[in-house]
């Protein structure tokens, strides 16, 4: 059977497809989790196992109490609904036996308020201010006579009915509130309505959004931290952490990767001390360098320096040994060959080993931040997903991914700059590169602009000298 | 098939036997005595070079021939002082040699020129290594630059040049050391057929401008006798000096040569000796089937 021409042309084995195709697979594999987010959020019936109370009720001689805004399973939820219009029908039955009960009024005042998810929902009353008898009461009149219509949420028809019933006992004692003309027996409630919704730790695409720019732009009272403070405390733990276990490992790795002597004498505790989890040093760490950023920066250190170590005399003894016996017939002296050869020779891999290490860095971030004294972006992470505010979580999560991945796309282009002979650092994506690099291009563009203008200027200045 | 009667590859024309004259009356280059060379491996000792011993004068262009495995990779690189023998010795201008060093140049076949230096860099490193000034050693760098004819891509890097220009850098870079020996490991094994002749043809003119000796590995017959002054033939198994053929062949030597009777007498000579009579391999069969298949029959 022929391989239909499509699968010819998209499945290759081992060929680069045109770039165009790539380009489209790029966006792609950006779009797709993005569409898979956004069907699971919007389409109703794909998932969505909770129930999202809109208008909640108080139940007879239940102490949980669910609040608009609350999450209930799918399950649950008709039960809910049922318990509550079982409620009023005994208050319409004792009603028309003519044996209601008395004494309802607090009961009645806290039923009024069952409607201030709506009012505030349409901003007719204040966050602050959701408990306005006042206001609340006029509310009720306005939906039962149809003044105001509610969308946010739309009430059932169910709903409305209930509204008017009470409004007509309401209206008939007094039109303005007043605890003390509130009626002695028991109104109906409410019914429960709510919407499918999935669980709070799925925000959708759209409220991970408006969280983000809230928390982003949100000025914060003196003394405390804003967004960027966060974030450059982070950056700053990463990067302090990353240059000590640079200045440490790289030449000790070197070195390593040069001469037996210290690749025996060296490598065999560091191969067994990495696998002793860097987080176990935590309260250690805690314990002799005190609270701030110095056992942060220290367990990044700690995290990258060991396997710095490995990975750099692992790239040293890669390189070419007939590199190094060409050196020594052209008469390099052993210094000659580390510093003129060695160095040299392995800094593209090395750049490469780096660029691996500085990612493994942000995990250790994320660790060292939770030590001590919490801080930078993790803490927000923190607190925000314990009160299970994951709507705000999403937006720092994403930062801290953006962050790593820009600059590994821009370093692996300032690979091919600097190492022009060493081939393809393999950023993934030529694509993604130039768009995340473009500022640095544009500004390296203007520099050479600069510097060949200036030579121009200088050769011309030269043969106007010379003859 | 006619067989064509050649001239004995020992008949020398008197221009050429003079030639040899002069060249024995010249100063002992390279001296090698008794080299041996075994390599202790899992499976056992392995000799790689038993008992060879040989001299090369100055300016004399010598290759070493043999089969593959006979060992003279190990043996350039114990003259280079890339590896030390077991036993025996080896002597530039009567100086024992211990070690690399810039008195002895090196070309390698698989190039080994720095990737992250221009042409002219590499060119430069060995000057600058023996201290040289930026300023002079870049000056004599251009000049072996352009002795190999690659003035045009001086700032070229290594990646960007085929694998003649490569080799032909790493001949520049290697003389920019001005060594007293060059040696060279099959430097034109690697490339192509056409690249080789013209490479062997360079070489010719750069040796013919340049006062250095230099020792020639390959195992290709025809290169061996159109460059060399002598032909050391070993054995592989173990490496051993089978015979060190002088070429009768006139210089300067050109590609026309190759049909020369001298030339051709040359070539057959070393090929017996390479591949004796009755020892050569038959020709791969045809494969058996162990039960006919009855559908073809
Ligand atoms: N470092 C080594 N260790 C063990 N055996 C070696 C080593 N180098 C070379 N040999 C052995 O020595 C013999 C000669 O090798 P080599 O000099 O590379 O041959 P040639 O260059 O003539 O092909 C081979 O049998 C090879 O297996
Ligand atoms: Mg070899």
């Amino acid at each position: 059977m022929a391989r239909p021409a499509f699968l010819k042309d998209w499945f290759r084995i081992r060929r680069e497809l045109p770039q165009g195709r790539r380009v489209a697979l790029t966006a792609v594999s950006f779009l797709l989790p993005l569409a898979l987010w956004c069907v699971v959020s919007y389409v109703p019936w794909i998932w969505h196992p909770d129930v999202k109370i809109e208008l909640s009720a108080e139940r007879e001689g239940v102490t949980t109490v669910f609040t608009a805004g609350d999450h209930v399973s799918r399950e649950f939820f008709p039960e809910f609904v049922e318990a509550v219009r079982t409620e009023n029908k005994a208050v319409l039955a004792a009603r028309a036996a003519g044996t209601p009960e008395s004494g309802a009024r607090r009961k009645n005042q806290k039923l009024l308020r069952q409607l201030a998810p709506v009012a505030v929902g349409h901003g007719w009353l204040g966050h602050d201010d959701a408990q306005n008898d006042a206001v609340l009461y006029h509310l009720w009149r306005d939906l039962a006579t149809g003044t105001k219509t509610a969308t946010k949420p739309a009430l059932s028809e169910e709903n409305l009915g209930i509204i008017r019933q009470n409004w007509a006992q309401l209206s008939a004692v007094s039109s303005d509130f007043s605890f003390r003309k509130l009626p002695d027996e028991p109104l109906l409630k409410i019914v429960p309505q709510g919407k499918p919704a999935n669980p709070v730790y799925l925000p959708a695409p759209h409220e991970v959004v408006r969280a983000g720019m809230r928390d982003f732009r949100a000025e914060v009272p003196e003394g405390e931290l804003t967004m960027g403070d966060r974030y450059r405390k982070s950056l700053r733990v990463i990067f302090l952490g990353f240059l000590w276990a640079c200045v440490i490992g790289i030449p000790i790795g070197i070195l390593c990767g040069v001469f037996d002597f210290f690749s025996k004498l060296f490598e065999p505790f560091v191969d067994f001390f990495r696998y002793m989890p860097a987080p176990t040093f935590s309260t250690l760490l805690v314990a002799v360098l005190l609270a701030g950023d110095a056992p942060k920066v220290a367990l990044v250190f700690i995290g990258t320096v060991f396997q710095m170590i490995l990975v750099v005399s692992k790239t040293t003894r890669l390189l070419d040994p007939s590199l190094l016996e060409a050196a020594q017939t052209l008469g390099a002296k052993p210094r000659q060959m580390i510093t003129k050869v060695v160095i040299p020779g392995i800094l593209p891999n090395l750049y490469n080993d780096l660029r691996i290490l500085l990612g493994w860095a942000w995990t250790w971030l994320v660790i060292a931040e939770l030590i001590g004294v919490k801080s930078g972006l993790t803490e927000f992470i923190e607190t925000q997903g314990r009160f299970r505010n994951f709507d705000r979580v999403f937006p720092v999560i994403i930062l801290i991914g953006v962050t790593g991945f820009v600059m590994d796309q821009f370093l692996s282009w300032l690979h091919g700059l600097l190492f022009p002979w060493a081939g393809n650092a393999g950023s993934f994506s030529r694509g993604i590169a130039r768009c995340v690099t473009w500022p640095f291009r544009t500004a390296a563009a203007g520099i050479q602009a600069r510097l060949s203008a200036a030579e121009a200027s200088r050769v011309a200045s030269a043969r106007q000298e010379s003859p | 098939m006619s067989t064509l009667e050649l001239p004995g590859y020992r008949d020398q024309s008197p221009e050429v036997a003079a030639r040899f004259e002069r060249l024995r009356q010249r100063p002992v280059a390279l001296e090698v005595r008794g080299l041996t060379k075994r390599f202790e491996t899992p499976r056992g000792v392995v000799t790689a070079l038993d008992d060879v011993s040989f001299q090369v004068h100055k300016r004399e262009l010598m290759c070493v021939i043999g089969p593959s495995g006979c060992g003279k990779s190990t043996l350039v690189r114990i003259l280079a002082g890339l590896e030390t023998p077991s036993s025996g010795e080896v002597r530039v201008y009567g100086e024992p040699v211990s070690g690399p060093g810039s008195d002895r140049g090196m070309v390698f076949q698989g190039y080994t020129l720095f990737p992250w230096l221009s042409v002219k860099e590499n060119v430069m490193f060995g000057p600058r290594m023996a201290g040289k000034s930026a300023f002079s050693a870049e000056r004599e760098a251009r000049e072996w630059i352009d002795l190999v004819g690659l003035s045009k891509f001086e700032n070229a890097y290594p990646h960007q040049l085929s694998g003649g220009m490569k080799q032909r850098v790493a001949i520049a870079r290697a003389l920019a050391n001005q060594p007293r020996v060059l040696f060279m490991d099959e430097p034109f094994g690697a490339l192509d057929a056409q690249t080789r002749c013209k490479m062997q043809s360079y070489l010719l003119d750069i040796w013919k401008n340049v006062d250095i000796t230099i020792v020639f590995i390959t195992h290709d017959l025809d290169e061996a006798v159109f460059l060399s002054d002598r032909i050391l033939v070993l054995d592989a198994n173990p490496g051993r000096v089978h015979e060190v053929v002088e070429v009768p062949v006139p210089r300067p030597r050109s590609e026309a040569q190759l049909f020369d009777p001298t030339f051709m007498a040359t070539r057959k000579h070393i090929d017996g000796i390479m591949h004796p009579p009755g020892s050569g391999q038959k020709e791969t069969p045809v494969m058996r089937l162990a039960v006919s298949d009855p559908d073809v029959v």
